[in-house]
């Protein structure tokens, strides 16, 4: 479905839907760990650069500013989520960044919220929203490739 | 003898290949320069006081031009906070959204600077004679642009100049320090890599075949966060250290207001850059 590009979605979790990012609960913990889904990565590619605008330990709301990213094809805000508490940032990336690209759905996690999900989509949900947003997202690939 | 200038490039934070190759261009151009020392350090912004490579800082006594991805000013005034001053050296490249249609935009600042009657703190406190100039690498992306600049500094300290001793007239309190200012005493530090290098040569501006004078420095400490002041704006009106709750500005001993502990500061708060009447606080980051 992504034109040439292979992509996995994970059926073990769900998304949210306006960023693009995997959500699955931490084990042991109500919280929910995050992580781009192989759809923000295909838009975004290599990886440069993160980082946070808010501390661990905070109340964010969903849609709130809470760090930026740049990589080979964008520079952007990221926004949070979900509505919760904002307990873990992945420390590894700020180092390494590439780790994002390597393994979105693993070790490249983003963050931890803690919260209750509820507007989170299963994964059917998801491939339908993205179905229903294709055709702009064909025009932003096609966009990138006649760069 | 010509006088010999340092010039320290302080990495960026992205992995940007194209940046990273801006860097390396760069010190593979300023290694073939004579009069030249190079010193490569992480993000400015992100050393820590007691580190090595603020520590290295610290130890250029003399003329220096720092290269970083960072504002001018905020280069300024985080070497500032670390003791590392000098008189502010003016660079003939336009800075980053500086293009000729910003124009007005300068006038305004030289308006804001012209109808000056208030006490800045910097107007109390003198800075020693050497000069230090602030590059911002995020202004071009050639490395040609920026060694010519620093080719033209040289130049222009080179030639002897009337010493400006203005500064002299504020009375400082400190006879050694005083000293220190005048005499910086560079020369002796960092030696053992340096003194391989060019150094060797004689005094006669040829490089030495090998052993390049860089000195590279590295450091984790991670990314940092904290407000920066710009002392040619504050005018010590403590709104900010009564305005933060996390104890984060303090005063020194003749009671002028410093960023006392930087690491308490909130991430993304930047509530008091907000509350400063002089729009003196500086978040680099933001
Ligand atoms: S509020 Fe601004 S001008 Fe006042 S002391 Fe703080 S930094 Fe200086
Ligand atoms: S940003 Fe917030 S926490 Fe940091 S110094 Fe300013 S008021 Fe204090």
């Amino acid at each position: 479905m992504m034109g040439q590009y292979e992509a996995r979605f994970p059926t073990d979790r769900r998304y949210a839907k306006k960023n693009h990012t995997w959500a699955q609960r931490s084990e042991g913990r109500g919280a929910w760990r995050f992580g781009f889904s192989a759809y923000a990565v295909r838009l975004l590619q290599d990886v440069y650069f993160l980082d946070w605008q808010v501390e661990e330990g905070v109340n964010v709301t969903e849609g709130q500013e809470i760090g930026f990213i740049e990589s080979k094809k964008a520079e952007s805000d990221l926004y949070a989520p979900m509505t919760g508490r904002l307990v873990r940032f992945n420390g590894e990336l700020l180092d390494d960044p590439s780790t994002i690209n390597v393994d979105n759905y693993g070790a490249g996690w983003l963050f931890e919220i803690e919260g209750d999900g509820q507007n989170l989509m299963t994964p059917e949900e998801y491939l339908a929203h993205l179905e229903s947003v294709w055709e702009v997202t064909q025009r932003t690939i096609k966009g990138q490739m006649n760069e | 003898m010509t006088k010999r200038i340092s010039v320290v490039l302080s990495q960026g934070q992205s992995r940007n290949p194209e940046k990273r190759k801006l860097e390396e261009d760069l010190v593979a151009a300023l290694i073939m320069e004579s009069g030249v020392d190079v010193t490569v350090v992480p993000h400015l912004y992100d050393l820590t006081p007691d580190g090595t490579g603020m520590l290295a800082l610290r130890n250029i006594g003399g003329d220096a031009v720092i290269l970083s991805w960072l504002y001018p000013r905020a280069a300024r005034w985080v070497l500032d906070r670390n003791n590392i001053r000098g008189q502010e050296g003016i660079s003939l490249l336009k800075g980053l959204g500086e293009g000729d249609e910003d124009d007005e935009d300068l006038e305004d600042e030289l308006e804001d600077e012209a109808d000056d009657d208030k006490d800045r703190v910097a107007d109390s406190r003198p800075n020693p004679p050497r000069k230090i100039y602030c590059l911002d690498l995020r202004a071009y992306d050639d490395a040609n642009t920026y060694v010519e600049e620093i080719r033209r500094i040289v130049r222009e300290n080179g030639t002897p100049l009337v010493q400006l001793t203005g500064w002299l007239g504020g009375k400082p309190k400190n006879g050694e320090a005083m000293q220190r200012f005048l005499e910086p005493t560079n020369d002796t530090h960092l030696g053992a890599a340096r003194e391989t290098g060019r150094r060797d040569a004689g005094g006669n501006g040829e490089p030495a075949p090998e052993a390049p004078p860089v000195v590279r420095i590295e450091e984790n400490a991670g990314r940092r966060w904290y407000p920066v002041i710009d002392y040619s704006r504050c005018t010590n009106c403590m709104e900010c250290i009564d305005f933060c709750l996390f104890g984060v500005y303090g005063v020194d001993n003749v009671e002028t207001i410093l960023v006392e502990q930087p690491d308490n500061c909130r991430k993304g708060c930047p509530a008091c850059s907000r509350v400063c009447p002089e729009n003196a606080i500086i978040f680099p980051q933001h």
